[in-house]
């Protein structure tokens, strides 16, 4: 390691002022959350108009919004509610940001004060001469339409406000829990991930870095313009032992954000801080960062700060954070798979050959998952004119009625990555020439996890 | 003074041929003397589809349990499976002739006939005839009837049945190869006699064993079988599941199975992965734990569900009171007690052949239940043996005289 001259009483006069707040319901869990996760270098700031939830909170400033409006209970999920409210209180809330050059803002959309008053506390914090980082949750789509049309609506005033957007799906983050954890768990995974994040921005900007990252930098990466708030990845993963670099790597890609690092090649910036104890080498960032590129394009460029800190011991942690621009939701990339994994379970009525699954597209293709908006049918076009190249026809009628079925094909869903595009013809490996056992009308030899439609990654 | 018997028991399984050399005490102990064993080829759900790749496979498995045992093996017990082999139970009766009252050995065989007149397919015929209860005048709970009086004897039995040809292609197979075959046995009936001892068996227990090509099982209730058969699904299908689904190759997905595999769900964190190491020893394809267990857990629930199913007719489970026993390569799965015990309700517990000595590590090993069972099966059956219920209980119609 060079020898480097640190002044360290000079570089603690460079520290950066952060406060966090907490707007709403959610945001004070994730303020509860983000201190128990240990207290971090910064100052808490709870903001609610519901005076009971807020007197529970473990922030040490606490300011209550809409005394009048809606007289301590709550906005009653109603954006319109807690936009009043922040506007009546709007001198206190500024007083609370001041100070800071580092703003975040956690908040949950969906809601009444979160989403009302988001964008009045943004824009009164950039007022007030701070970079403002909002840390947004979508609710799970099953909490219903409304709530999600809210969000998307507070989400778009938000972005114009705040200087960088992220937002988190909820129902992404449901991923990351095993599926028979309780929902208390898929809950504190959501703050876990915001906690999480939060540290490590803070971390990124507080870190006396070998490399530093800066304030103009991190918000490069972050922000992409345009009205749609672009799909935020993030991912944390910290690791000790002797394969710490490619752990800390993996897990970060694991993130339920980073939809294993798939989207990180269509992203312009990356930004990567990457820390550790003192006895992280040179090797070990080499290594990280090797991995790592594999993930990312030629055309992206990164923005990578490293970081020695004598606190994390044996353990090396990697966080990348990068947004990318949006594309309509229909472009997602998991959704092609129960295609492909359909035409993999051949349906009972064909003899048991070889590549006789095209017309399972055409039956299966409807049970996609929820967040897949447009109809089976362009994906077959997709899927069968791959096909075409892959295999020779093998019923060609069956594929005169799945071309039947086809519009114009997105040209656009065809750029997007697939993984998974060319499928081995169906699905009976070992047991080609034998017998097939059937039983119910079942052919026992396909493997059960296709026939009964279980999700499998 | 009674020779010490050397037996061999034969299996031809669909992952691996296994020889089990054993010595018969004149006390009716029984000493394993070696274990031999090739991975099988050829050999599919327990049916043998390639005639000479089984054969070769056989050969170097025989050689394998010589060389082991130091002892040259002129003739086996073989077992045989397959989805094929039907089973039922079937009573049959007769009246005791006018002349005598007393029951005698005659009987015995008149009464077995009388229960086999069934029709069974015209392409099969029978493996086993396995007495289950008798019946004199009526009454039950006669353990052996011999020397008492009555007029009517009847007995119920449980009929195995197999197609005949898929049969006799296995004993062809053997013949081949060099050794007689004295007899042969339908797998989870071996199994079962040296998983459960008697106790067991009057509480009533049901034996899985979950091999390679098969999931053979068998009932016991009061003592006595009550039903049996195969599934012809095993541990080759998860194989080809895990295979088809992390797109690997068979070799790779085999030795994943074995080494990681876990029908437990949830149990793993998310994300969490498991690296294959390739031939060189550098890590190569990563998957994720969850999927694994996942494919392996939807095939193996299945499995026990269709055993259910089978079972459910005849309301079977609350008659088990040592609850279920599970044997054979797939019980090495971990967690698979677990799901068993989810799937049918009543506590399953994992097992491996016992009451017999010698070589310890061989039958700690679920997988030589069913070959170990063999030699227990043959000594039950030896000629020089007082004729007993146990022999009664077992005794085939004549099967050998088909041969010649």
């Amino acid at each position: 390691m060079m020898p480097i001259n640190r002044n360290h009483s000079s570089v603690a006069q460079r520290d950066v002022r952060i406060k966090i707040v907490g707007l709403g319901g959610a945001g004070s869990n994730a303020l509860d959350r983000i201190l128990l996760d240990g207290p971090p270098a910064a100052e808490l700031v709870a903001i609610n108009t519901d005076i009971q939830a807020l007197t529970g909170s473990v922030a040490a400033e606490k300011v209550q919004i809409g005394r009048a409006t809606t007289h301590g209970l709550g906005a009653g999920g109603d954006p319109e509610v807690g936009y009043a409210a922040a506007e009546e209180a709007g001198e206190e809330i500024r007083g609370a940001v001041k100070g800071a050059q580092m703003i975040f803002l956690c908040v949950g959309l969906g809601g009444g004060t979160g989403s009302g008053a988001a964008r009045i506390v943004a824009a009164l914090a950039r007022e007030e001469g701070a970079l403002v980082i909002a840390f947004a949750t979508l609710p799970f789509t099953f909490e219903g339409r409304r709530r999600m049309t809210q969000a998307e609506e507070a989400l778009v005033a938000l972005r114009r406000e705040a200087d960088v957007v992220i937002c988190f799906e909820n129902d992404r983050m449901g991923d990351a829990v095993a599926p028979l954890a309780g929902i208390q768990e898929a809950f504190t995974m959501a703050d876990q991930t915001i906690s999480q994040s939060v540290r490590a921005i803070a971390a990124l900007v507080q870190r006396r870095g070998l490399m530093h990252l800066g304030f103009d930098e991190i918000v490069t990466a972050l922000r992409c313009p345009g009205e749609i708030a672009p799909r935020c990845l993030f991912g944390f993963g910290e690791a000790d032992g002797d394969n710490r670099a490619n752990d800390a790597l993996a897990r970060a890609l694991k993130s339920p954000l980073m939809d294993k690092g798939r989207l990180l090649d269509g992203a312009h910036n990356v930004l990567v801080n990457v820390a550790g104890g003192p006895g992280m080498t040179l090797n070990e960032v080499q290594i990280l960062m090797e991995e790592l590129n594999r993930h990312i394009g030629d055309e992206t460029r990164i923005l990578f700060g490293a970081a020695v800190d004598p606190r994390l011991g044996q353990k090396m942690s990697v966080t990348i954070l990068s947004a990318l621009e949006a594309t309509p939701p229909a472009t997602v990339v998991t959704p092609l798979r129960p295609a492909s994994r359909a035409v993999a379970a051949s349906p009972v009525s064909i003899p048991p050959a070889p590549r006789v699954s095209e017309p399972a597209p055409v039956v299966r293709a409807g049970e996609s998952e929820a967040e897949f908006v447009e109809p089976p049918a362009p994906r077959i076009a997709d899927v069968d004119s791959d096909e075409a190249v892959a295999a020779p026809a093998e019923s060609d009628p069956l594929r005169v009625a799945a071309s039947a079925v086809k519009p114009a094909p997105n040209p656009k869903r065809a750029e997007v990555k697939q993984a998974q595009m060319q499928f081995e013809p169906v699905t009976r490996g070992r047991f080609e020439r034998s017998e097939p056992t059937i039983v119910d009308g079942q052919d026992l030899d396909v493997p059960t996890f296709l026939r009964r439609n279980v999700k499998v990654k | 003074m009674a020779r010490d018997h050397i037996v061999v028991g034969l299996e031809i399984g669909t992952s691996k041929i296994c020889v089990v050399v054993g010595e018969t005490r004149g006390d009716g102990t029984i000493r394993i003397l070696g274990v031999g064993h090739a991975p099988s080829r050829g050999v599919r759900k327990g049916e043998i589809v390639d005639f000479e790749t089984a054969g070769k496979c056989i050969r170097e498995a025989l050689v394998d349990a010589e060389e082991k045992s130091d002892v040259m093996i002129g003739s086996v017990y073989l077992g045989v499976t397959g989805g094929h082999i039907e089973s039922f139970n079937n009573r049959g009766a007769i009246n005791i002739p006018e002349e005598r009252d007393e029951i005698c050995d005659e009987d015995f065989e008149e009464v077995q006939a009388s229960a086999r007149e069934v029709s069974i397919p015209s392409q099969n015929m029978f493996v086993h005839s396995i007495l289950q209860h008798y019946y004199v005048d009526g009454q039950d709970g006669v353990l052996n009837p011999i020397g008492m009086l009555g007029r009517k004897l009847e007995a119920d039995f449980h009929i195995i049945h197999g197609v005949a040809n898929r049969i006799k292609n296995s004993v062809r197979c053997v013949k081949e190869v060099g050794p007689e075959v004295l007899d042969v046995v339908y797998n989870p009936l071996a199994a079962a006699q040296v998983v459960l001892d008697q106790n067991q068996k009057a509480l009533g227990a049901l034996v899985i064993d979950m091999g390679g090509g098969t999931t053979d099982y068998i009932v016991y209730v009061d003592g006595a079988v009550k039903q049996s058969g195969s599934l012809p699904i095993g541990g080759d299908h998860m194989t080809n599941d895990v295979s088809l689904g992390l797109r690997i190759p068979m070799a790779k997905a085999e030795k994943l199975k074995v080494e990681e595999g876990s029908v437990l769900l949830g149990e793993s964190r998310p994300g969490e992965m498991i690296v294959l190491k390739d031939e060189t020893g550098f890590a190569g394809k990563e998957v994720e734990r969850e999927m694994l267990n996942t494919i392996v857990h939807c095939r193996a629930r299945e499995t026990f569900e269709l055993l259910k199913r089978r079972l459910d007719g005849e309301d079977i489970v609350p008659y088990l009171g040592a609850g279920i026993m599970l044997t054979g390569g797939c019980s090495l799965l971990k967690g698979i007690d677990h799901l068993a015990e989810d799937v049918f309700g009543t506590p399953a517990h994992l097992t491996h052949a016992h009451a017999v000595a010698g070589l310890t590590s061989a039958f700690e090993n679920p997988q030589f239940s069913t070959a170990i069972g063999l030699i227990k099966y043959a000594e039950a059956m030896r000629p020089e043996r007082p004729k007993s219920l146990f022999t009664r209980v077992f005794r085939k119609f004549s099967f050998l005289w088909m041969w010649f």
